[in-house]
């Protein structure tokens, strides 16, 4: 897991409050969001995590496809914010 | 088997109306199919219930923007509802035997491609079938990345499926579309008409009355509700806003990229203006949403409460307040 994407990762589980997360278990390529993510977020927690990352980052999801695709992995969080900042 | 340009869409209506005119030649987005049909209002209705909760729309009612789209001049769409079911399969099937791609209104629960946890009782899903192989339908459904595949019996229930909003085998395609498309007028009759409804309604449901309505029963949840009940309520709010197709803060973020669309198509600056505006109002609702979603998951922040959602809603309808006044200025000026 490159820079990016391991302080992603800890901005997630700080924006959903997920203190006993252990963080080396998650591969960059985990779902995220839904019944099959390690984390255990649905979509409530989906809809905040994209408003702390326009916030941190300016970088907008604002349509619900792009959240859907954007948010699939820890990954592709970190390629879109790379693409579109 | 006609060669369908599937694109997925946020919307299923506005992205159904879309597939099927660029079917037709005229390519549009999603974005624009749903600003011409109108598709953006707000409404609060306590009395009605969805599944024990009160309805709150952030859309036009369902058919709104396919009628308004089929009004426009050199458009013509056939629609028919159906009592018997065979009947309307029958008839499905003729149409895509003479290889004109069928719109059909349907209900959610009843189709296997859904995955479960997303198949509720929804009856006005738009999806389009473009052919048919074997006993399985080929489907343009807009919100899935790809196109899919439904066996006739699940197609046939969910065409008929009870209960509210029942699409009664409802189906619809274009029969004639103009060579060209003059945006300009309809981009107009399109603001027009939800100027009217989100500043113009009589009823203290609806538009920016609606959204100040909202805010001061949503104050009161609490103490009328009691503490569990009020946030089985903000989440629902927050679905309806969210999720359910609306591309994020209760379509303001869709209707924004059509009046950005719209203000290149015609070189018009206002809309452009019009368009940050609303981005903005759509970004303070999802501001209202991350507080709500924060409270229902027992993780507020100190500045996070229900008189700081009140507050929050009451700057959406300001700010809705403001854009709208401002485009139904720029629509009196148009010819």
């Amino acid at each position: 897991m490159d820079q990016l994407q391991q302080e992603l990762l800890e901005l997630i589980c700080t924006t959903c409050n997920l203190p006993d997360v252990d963080l080396a278990t998650i591969g960059p390529d985990d779902p995220l969001i839904g019944p099959d993510s390690p984390l255990g977020t649905d979509s409530l927690d989906a809809l905040e995590i994209a408003v702390t990352i326009q916030k941190e980052y300016g970088v907008r999801m604002d349509s619900e496809n792009t959240s859907r695709i954007v948010l699939q992995s820890v990954a592709r969080l970190a390629d879109y914010i790379k693409a579109n900042r | 088997m006609l060669d369908f340009p599937h694109t997925q869409s946020a919307h299923c209506e506005s992205g159904v109306a879309a597939n099927l005119l660029t079917h037709q030649g005229l390519t549009i987005s999603e974005a624009m199919a749903f600003g011409l049909g109108g598709g953006l209002f707000f409404g609060y209705f306590p009395f009605i219930r969805i599944n024990g909760l009160p309805l709150v729309t952030y859309r036009a009612a369902a058919g709104n923007i396919l009628r308004q789209i089929a009004s426009i001049d050199g458009v013509s769409m056939v629609e028919k509802k159906f009592r018997n079911q065979d009947e309307a399969m029958a008839e499905l099937d003729q149409a895509l035997a003479a290889s004109i791609p069928v719109g059909l209104q349907t209900g959610v629960f009843w189709l296997p491609y859904f995955p479960k946890a997303l198949r509720f009782h929804f009856n006005a899903h738009n999806l389009v079938v473009y052919g048919k192989e074997g006993n399985e339908y080929l489907i343009s459904d807009p919100v899935f990345p790809t196109p899919v595949r439904c066996p006739a019996t699940d197609l046939a229930r969910a065409r008929f499926a009870s209960g509210a909003l029942a699409p009664k085998g409802k189906m619809y395609y274009l029969t004639r579309v103009p060579a060209e498309l003059k945006l300009k007028p309809h981009i107009v009759q399109g603001i027009r008409f939800v100027c009217k409804m989100m500043l113009a309604s009589p009823f203290p449901l609806i538009g920016v009355k609606g959204i100040r309505f909202l805010a001061k029963r949503l104050g009161k949840w609490p103490q009328r509700l009691g503490p569990e009940q009020a946030d089985l309520h903000l989440g629902h709010v927050v679905r309806m806003q969210e999720e359910i197709g609306t591309g994020g803060g209760g379509f303001r973020f869709m209707y924004a990229a059509f009046l950005q669309e719209s203000a290149a198509a015609m070189q018009e600056p206002r809309l452009q203006e019009c368009a940050a505006s609303l981005t903005a109002a759509g970004d303070t609702w999802r501001e209202f949403a991350a507080m709500a979603a924060r409270l229902c998951k027992k993780r507020g922040r100190p500045e996070d409460s229900y008189p700081a959602m009140v507050a929050c809603l009451n700057r959406c309808a300001a700010m809705e307040e403001k854009v709208f006044t401002e485009l139904r200025q720029w629509t009196r000026q148009q010819p």
